[in-house]
């Protein structure tokens, strides 16, 4: 039985009398891209942010490595080998690509403000491995030219590979993709598509809330359905494809399967 | 009865606080500003119907407060025009629009200065020196006017905007104002009136303050201070809350100057304040919703 | 030229200049200005710390600023500690009454502005009616001048040079930590809270942090002014001290070291150099903080910045 990287129990979250996400029972293998789809209102992004501690949980478990993190916050999730990108977009618009990039790899370091004062050897080598780090990143989802550009002066394509730039550029465990393909062209999306295949071969595991089914059904080993916050099913692309409860609850829908 | 005393003390001066938490509370929700200058206005609405007063001695009370609102309406309306709008336009950054208020603020306080110079200023008597007896108890007219023209001016402004049509687009613009658009709403007009509203209802704390006490420079500075920990402890963004924040708050404002200390009585505000902002950031109203 | 050697002629042209100022101009009162501007640079170095680099608008900064003045005219005058002692302790208590302000550090924007001013509010009643400790409003007197192991730096020369050294460590030390680690997290912060979070920053604790180090750093120039001017009332460190060295931070420009102390240079020597102002001054800077809110929040030093620009090579 391939282990769980991450396993949600329960899970809920409530916003008064709404209930986003009702009691989901989710669980992530390692090394593989899990994709998050359902009608539009079904939780996925709600989902996401509970992953993420961007929203503290109403009820239920996460457990990530087998630890419960269901109390952590989101900077000590993304310590811990968990960092995500944004539907809207959260870049720092003042600072280059480069240094952007360079903030995923924060977290890494032990220099704090007395070793900012004192320029130790310590500190200065860090400095290097971080902008080594960071371009490195930037090559990955092919940004190495925009490095010195500033983010806010970018084109929306390239605004989106760089939050998965800095997301991975610390080599994270598990990375949380919230909606990457929005407002994405054809070409970019497979672009995308390709970016996600690559990101898994270096070892990282992918959750994918999505709403592009082309690029859902090219790239997920497995995918999770949710429907009025309720898990409605769950397995591979084909299975889901021809589950006559996911058809049903898409019916509709502007987005056809298959 | 000294309690007696104290609560119609109490309930008086939060009738005042009432009213500048109200102009906090409208423009809050219609521009997510802090509104720093806000105590301003009921200064400049205080200091003008006083030179209104010394103009025209005889002048009765409503009058007075009338000016004091007029004054105050004008001026919000006017910082609106030339400051507000612009940065508004220009998508300027909240800080920065914050960081203008505190600016307009301090030009409103030294211009005041040498208009009306720094020494505090007496109201004349306005209101007749004999006393009302309430049920055997003895309360200066001066607190009964005080109450009234409050309870007045905010079952008015409850009317104005739950009864007229331009009212409720006001509360539309509030509470969603692109949709408010696109409905037709003139979002500019709305702004106007939310601040000739606010101001007004600041320039009438003022007059009531200053019929009270006295009136000078720098007094829109704690006031104004006082009004938004009352704003804040009714639930920012409420009308009701500001209206019940700033009863409250008056009431406890002037029980603890009695009774624990009156040399730190501002100090009660700004503890308050801080508690709530920390612990009840959603205030009373928000404690009232979270139980039902 | 290169653009980097070039700031650091100017860097050292400037420091030089400042240093040897008295051989030139000894006048005794223009010293005692430049050294009020100095100490002034200081509180407002700090204040662009926490405002221009975390993005944290504070207007209680003159809390701090108070709270090492008295702490050092008092430890100096009813304990007798010896200068440099008290000028350190100052620092330390005012840093220690900031962790008072930890919580706070939650809110955001306006928010933390009042909440900020609350407590500024706070602490000038407490000055203000503390009389046993403080004086209260008949103020602390007879505090007397910095002095190092028994040296008393009675010359007003002397007084200046102390007043720009601590001037200057203090800005090349948030120099460092601008472009350092901590200065790109803050400032990530100061761009976008939930993304720094999602880097693993640790937001609150470093918001905490720049809160601190204002602090401290306010409390040192506190602890400076009362020793240069030797009498201190609770009316020197009211709110609107707060909003002097806000509007410092913000004519000299947001986000610039150098900016912070022009602003200060400009707040402090400017109601001098226009006497007529004198009474017009606060109602001028009012109109200031509007306008360059208005038009841009580059300040003095981002104007300078793009005038210097066709002169420097990228």
């Amino acid at each position: 039985m391939p282990e769980a990287l991450l396993e949600a129990v329960a899970l809920s979250r409530r916003f008064g009398g709404l209930v986003a996400v009702d009691a989901v029972d989710f669980s992530v293998r390692a090394g593989a891209i899990h994709g998050l789809i359902g009608p539009n209102g079904a939780g996925k992004t709600t989902l996401l942010n509970l992953i993420a501690a961007a929203l503290p949980a109403s009820g239920g478990a996460l457990r990530f490595r087998g630890e419960d993190i269901t109390r952590w916050g989101p900077a000590r999730r993304a310590r811990a080998g968990i960092r995500r990108t944004f539907q809207n977009l959260k870049l720092f618009s003042e600072m280059t690509a480069l240094q952007n990039a360079s903030l995923g790899l924060h977290a890494g370091t032990r220099a704090g403000i007395f070793a900012a004062l004192a320029s130790t050897p310590g500190q200065r080598r860090e400095e290097r491995e971080i902008a080594h780090g960071a371009r490195r990143a930037l090559e990955f989802v092919g940004l190495a030219a925009q490095a010195d550009v500033v983010a806010a002066k970018l084109p929306y394509g390239h605004r989106r590979l760089l939050e998965i730039a800095r997301a991975i550029a610390a080599q994270p465990a598990l990375l949380l993709l919230d909606e990457p393909a929005a407002g994405l062209n054809h070409t970019e999306a497979a672009n995308l598509a390709g970016l996600i295949g690559r990101i898994q071969a270096l070892g990282i595991t992918v959750v994918l809330v999505e709403h592009h089914m082309d690029v859902v059904m090219t790239v997920c080993d497995t995918i999770t359905v949710l429907d009025y916050g309720r898990k409605l099913a769950q397995g591979t692309p084909e299975e889901i494809q021809r589950s006559p409860e996911v058809i049903e609850a898409y019916l509709g829908s502007a987005h056809a399967l298959a | 009865m000294y309690l007696a005393d104290l609560f119609a003390a109490g309930l008086a001066i939060g009738c005042v606080y009432s009213l500048v938490a109200l102009g906090f509370a409208m423009i809050i929700r219609a521009t997510g500003i802090i509104h720093f200058a806000q105590g301003e206005l009921l200064m400049l609405g205080s200091m003008s119907a006083l030179s209104t007063l010394w103009l025209l001695p005889t002048l009765p009370a409503v009058l007075v407060l009338v000016c004091g609102m007029i004054a105050s309406g004008v001026l919000a309306v006017a910082m609106e025009f030339l400051v507000y709008r612009p940065l508004r336009l220009r998508r300027v950054p909240l800080m920065n629009v914050i960081t203008a208020t505190v600016g307009m603020s301090i030009l409103c306080i030294n211009a005041a200065r040498i208009v009306w110079g720094s020494e505090p200023l007496r109201y004349p008597e306005l209101f007749s020196t004999s006393t009302y007896r309430f049920f055997g108890v003895v309360v200066s007219p001066q607190l009964v006017w005080i109450m009234v023209f409050g309870v007045v001016l905010m079952g008015l402004l409850q009317l104005f905007l739950k009864r007229t049509r331009t009212g409720l687009v006001m509360q539309a613009v509030a509470q969603d104002a692109e949709v408010a658009q696109l409905m037709g709403a003139n979002l500019t007009r709305m702004m106007v009136y939310t601040f000739a509203i606010a101001g007004m209802m600041a320039g009438a704390a003022g007059v009531m303050f200053g019929s009270l006490f006295f009136s000078f420079f720098e007094m829109g500075f704690v006031l104004g201070i006082k009004g938004f920990v009352a704003a804040t402890l009714g639930g920012l963004g409420s009308l009701a809350g500001a209206m019940l924040g700033g009863i409250v708050f008056g009431l406890i404002e002037t029980f603890s100057a009695v009774y624990v200390s009156s040399a730190y009585k501002d100090a009660i505000g700004m503890v308050l304040l801080i508690a709530i902002l920390l612990f009840l950031p959603s205030g009373l109203v928000g404690l009232w919703k979270a139980r039902s | 030229m290169e653009s980097a050697l070039l700031r650091r002629i100017i860097t050292g042209v400037v420091l030089a200049a400042l240093f040897l100022l008295p051989v030139f101009e000894p006048h005794q009162f223009f010293l005692h200005m430049l050294s009020l501007v100095a100490i002034s640079a200081t509180v407002a170095l700090g204040l662009q710390l926490l405002l221009g680099f975390s993005g944290q608008l504070s207007i209680g900064q003159a809390a701090f600023y108070g709270i090492g003045a008295y702490a050092s005219g008092l430890l100096s005058t009813k304990l007798g500690l010896p200068f440099p002692l008290a000028f350190f302790a100052a620092g330390l208590i005012a840093a220690v009454t900031s962790l008072l302000m930890v919580p706070i550090t939650r809110l955001t924007g306006a928010y933390l502005a009042v909440a900020t001013l609350g407590f500024s509010i706070l602490v000038y009643l407490v000055l203000k009616n503390e009389e046993w400790l403080t004086g209260g409003s008949f103020g602390l007197m007879g505090i007397p001048r910095a002095s190092f192991f028994g040296y008393v730096l009675a010359k007003p020369a002397h007084a200046y040079l102390l007043c720009v050294s601590v001037a200057a460590l203090v800005y090349f030390a948030l120099l460092r930590l601008e472009r350092s680690r901590f200065g790109r997290a803050i400032n990530a912060i100061r761009q976008n809270e939930d993304a720094a979070r999602a880097c693993g920053v640790q937001v609150t604790l470093l918001k905490s942090q720049c809160f601190v180090i204002a602090a401290f750093v306010a409390g040192l120039a506190g602890s400076l002014y009362a020793h240069q001017v030797r009498y201190l009332a609770p009316t020197d460190f009211t709110f609107w001290k707060s909003v002097e060295i806000l509007i410092m931070v913000v004519i000299g420009g947001m986000g610039s070291l150098f900016g912070a102390v022009l602003g200060a240079a400009v707040v402090v020597l400017l109601p001098e150099a226009l006497r007529e102002v004198g009474d017009y001054r606060m109602l001028v800077f009012g109109a200031i903080l509007m306008a360059v809110m208005l038009f841009g929040e580059s300040g003095i030093a981002g104007f300078l910045g793009q005038c210097l620009k066709p002169f420097s090579k990228r």
